[in-house]
């Protein structure tokens, strides 16, 4: 049959809305990056590179920069070895498992604005389950007023996010799981290789594709996090916990349209300079598979 | 790990790490049953006096059931638009395979990765006159959506042979004939998949209609707790007694559906 004969309007719905919505946009987008496009001015002028010379000026483009960067990091490492933590202990066939599972991954399907709310209730520098419970087990002095101080608050909002999302890298390693053959690990066993080596060498490398997956999902979503961090921070105490789209908000909402624009910008390219390596591994991994 | 001592120690921090994703929920659900003072502690007794009152001043107040209708009708909306579209799409991407086909499919892969500009989009909105309007949000999230539904369907258009193509076109059906009666059917599963993950996303995304909604009466349960919980923000009972409201339903229908919730939108993402 020829391919030729299938008819090429049937891709016209997609890529119009498509084109329209995401790429126009973004396009539009590198021009006005150019331009002192404000609400509170009626013209909109090209000034050529202003936008990004008072931006790259900024230490505050710096913070957005770094602690975008360590957030994604630290939720990647950290959502992968506590998801894949889970999913070996889970597979040491524990009773329940199923409502385990359920529950672990119940936070991911609630919306993350909510969980940011129920958190600052949680990190509470009085009353919060946190201190409450380090008081419990006799660890009182350790207790912080975890979001406004400095030191504490990204890491805060960290622990937060992977407490939403661990349970979904869990499910997915606990699939790959599954298709490990159970003889396969078990006459490594007969020869004599110790977990850690089984681990490594058998279950690992089995894994790699939910890896892969896990990581990738989590490099590029967690670059993109908004809303937690303006529940429970606002990118504050001061720019402490400033990330790229709550930059682009608080400029947004100052009306300085172009200046919002060229931020979002960096943080395409940002994603795109991370995102696309990885994803490049991905595929090429696929092609020898 | 034969040794039962391990598997016992498996067990136990499997229970503390439960505890860990369940205490939030206890200590949203009994605080919401307490009066201003009391749920401002965040303790985790029951109230010394059940209080009711939070839910009534949230359903007379928070607008929960404009919000839960808008954020149906939109999800319901995105779910047909981008089911259908990215299905079409998928089919003849695959099936031409050719240059023209091969730079709409990466153009789509782009999408999976790079975020969009929102400020723009808002100025577009404005420009095609359909700015705040249902119909401008439906089309923000089908755009945003359509790669990973297209990368996910065009991974399984490759299952399904060609020889059931050519067969159909043999006995003289047409390509919409073939597409409808006899491609779409054989995409279900992954279509419930995308289905799945167009909802979860749409209903508690936050960005979207924070940026393009500016029309109260059409904000989403989402946009209404932020609203909500900034005017009410010194009464956590309040706070918690509307969180109840908009989790219970989630929680409902997860538990219902868990297996294939949980199957979905992990499996939305392995495949895609």
């Amino acid at each position: 049959m020829e391919r030729r004969k299938y008819p090429i309007y049937f891709s016209f719905p997609a890529l119009s809305v498509f084109l329209l919505f995401f790429i126009a946009p973004t396009l539009i987008g590198v021009y006005y990056s150019f331009t002192d496009w404000n609400v509170n001015a009626d013209s909109i002028r090209f000034i050529g590179l202003d936008n990004y010379k008072a931006l790259f000026g900024e230490p505050r483009l710096g913070k957005a920069l770094s602690n975008t960067l360590i957030f994604a990091a630290a939720v990647t490492l950290l959502q992968n070895a506590v998801g894949l933590g889970l999913a070996l202990l889970m597979n040491e066939a524990i009773r329940m498992r199923n409502l385990y599972r359920t529950v672990f991954f119940m936070p991911y399907v609630i919306a993350p604005i909510v969980i940011g709310y129920v958190f600052r209730a949680i990190y509470h520098p009085e009353h919060g389950i946190v201190n409450e419970a380090l008081g419990w087990i006799g660890l009182g002095s350790l207790g912080q007023d975890w979001l406004n101080d400095p030191k504490w608050a990204l890491f805060s909002i960290i622990v937060t996010d992977i407490w939403r999302v661990a349970g979904f890298a869990m499910v997915v390693y606990l699939a790959g799981l599954q298709f490990i053959p159970k003889d396969l690990t078990e006459s490594a066993s007969i020869d004599g290789a110790g977990y850690w080596r089984r681990f490594r060498h058998i279950v690992f490398p089995l894994l790699a594709a939910s890896f892969t997956v896990n990581v990738l999902l989590s490099v590029i979503g967690s670059m993109k996090v908004f809303e937690m961090v303006m529940v429970l921070t606002d990118g504050g105490p001061g720019y402490t916990t400033e990330v790229f789209y709550t930059y682009i908000r608080s400029t947004f909402s100052l009306g300085q349209m172009g200046y919002s624009t060229a931020i979002n910008l960096v943080l395409f390219v940002l994603v795109t300079v991370v995102g696309v390596p990885v994803l490049m591994a991905l595929k090429k991994r696929e092609v020898e598979m | 790990m034969e040794q039962p001592g391990k598997k016992t120690l498996a067990s136990v921090v499997v229970f503390l790490g439960a505890l860990v994703i369940l205490v939030p929920f206890y200590m949203i659900l009994v605080n919401s049953f307490k009066g201003i003072r009391e749920s401002a502690l965040f303790g985790m007794g029951l109230p010394s006096e059940w209080n009711f009152d939070n839910y009534k001043e949230v359903f007379d107040k928070g607008n929960i059931l404009r919000g839960f209708k808008n954020s149906f009708l939109i999800s319901g909306l995105v779910v047909v638009c981008v089911t259908l579209f990215a299905s079409m799409a998928a089919f003849v991407i695959q099936r031409r395979d050719d240059r023209f086909m091969r730079t709409a499919y990466l153009t789509f892969i782009m999408g999976l990765i790079v975020p969009v500009s929102i400020v723009p989009t808002i100025r577009l909105m404005g420009d095609l006159h359909i700015r705040g309007t249902y119909f401008s949000l439906v089309m923000y999230y089908t755009a945003v959506l359509l790669p990973f539904a297209v990368f996910l369907l065009v991974g399984f258009m490759k299952q399904i042979p060609r020889e059931l193509d050519e067969a159909a076109l043999l006995e003289g059906c047409g390509y919409f004939r073939l597409y409808w009666r006899i491609v779409l059917p054989l995409l279900v599963t992954v279509l419930v998949t995308v289905t799945i993950v167009v909802m979860v996303s749409v209903w508690n995304d936050f960005f979207g209609p924070f940026y393009l909604m500016t029309d109260s009466t059409k904000w989403t349960i989402v946009l209404q707790i932020f609203n909500f919980v900034s005017l009410y923000n010194t009464n956590w009972g309040i706070v918690f007694a509307f969180m109840v409201i908009v989790i219970a339903p989630i929680l409902l229908v997860y538990l219902l559906l868990q297996r294939y919730i949980i199957d979905g939108l992990t499996a939305g993402s392995v495949k895609g």
